[in-house]
């Protein structure tokens, strides 16, 4: 394993062990969200860089854009959560009554 | 200057511990800053000056500092930050679990991969990433149009989703 393979999928496990056992905040699961999208663009750029393939490298921008549809939906629901719950925990999304 | 990039990848991989450990959502957007600059270094070290300036510009100017905005929803009296219950301990553990991993996967004299080390006049030889980038706007402009296409949808999504207690998707029900 390269290093930089080691690198970012190390980075993207991270951010998956991040989103799955800590769920206390819901901008935290996000951030760890985007986090693994970061690591996603990393690797999505370093092996079209890698690679030498041109055609390819403009798959992270399309990449980009796509997370941030996933970042802006996220952070909606982040506002939305705050308005009608008065707070982001994701404990008070199971509440039947507030 | 290879040691640089291996600076950048123990950035970006304990960045995002940071992130992993669930501090405060302020500390973890911090970290998050941490990992996007790390990874600019990480992709300008593999040659890709436009698409580390992309990630720069789009991730760093754009995205986090919504997310830093948006952290003030997230406000709490007592802020939860290294050196409460036990976060660096958890963050020592992350740490030394990928530690461990990375002397037992990282083959050594593997290289670094990519073609960084190609240099003409201490510059990296790899151009092919503005051949694609020109060729995002010909023969990929389908799919360019199709993601800006997206980024509108998202934008009437997110107008829907915040419209708030009457008529929003996620609203008290009376």
């Amino acid at each position: 394993m390269t290093p930089i393979l080691f690198a970012f999928s190390s980075a993207f496990t991270l951010g998956l062990t991040g989103l799955v056992f800590h769920r206390v905040h819901l901008l935290s699961a996000l951030l760890c969200l985007e986090g693994m999208m970061l690591s996603l663009y990393i690797a999505l750029s370093t092996w079209s860089l890698g690679m030498g393939s041109a055609s390819s490298s403009a798959l992270p921008l399309f990449l980009l854009a796509i997370s941030a549809c996933e970042a802006g939906a996220g952070l909606a629901i982040l506002v939305a959560t705050a308005r009608t719950h008065g707070t982001d925990r994701l404990q008070s999304l199971n509440l039947l009554q507030w | 200057m290879a040691y640089f990039v291996y600076l950048f990848m123990v950035g970006l991989v304990l960045g995002m511990a940071v992130v992993a450990v669930n501090l405060s959502p302020y500390f973890a957007a911090f970290g998050l800053v941490v990992v996007a600059g790390m990874g600019c270094g990480v992709i300008i070290s593999f040659g890709g000056s436009f698409l580390s300036l992309v990630l720069f510009l789009i991730y760093l100017g754009g995205m986090l500092v919504v997310f830093a905005y948006s952290a003030a929803l997230a406000a709490e009296p007592f802020p939860e930050s290294f050196g409460t219950t036990g976060a660096v301990l958890y963050f020592m553990g992350l740490v030394g679990v990928v530690g461990v991993f990375a002397i037992l996967y990282i083959e050594e004299g593997s290289g670094l991969g990519g073609c960084s080390s190609d240099e003409v006049m201490g510059m990296s030889s790899c151009v092919t990433e503005y051949d694609g980038m020109s060729q995002m706007y010909g023969p990929g402009g389908f799919l360019l149009v199709l993601c800006a296409w997206v980024l509108l949808l998202t934008l009437f999504v997110v107008l829907e989703m915040t419209r708030g207690s009457s008529r929003g998707p996620l609203r008290s029900v009376k």
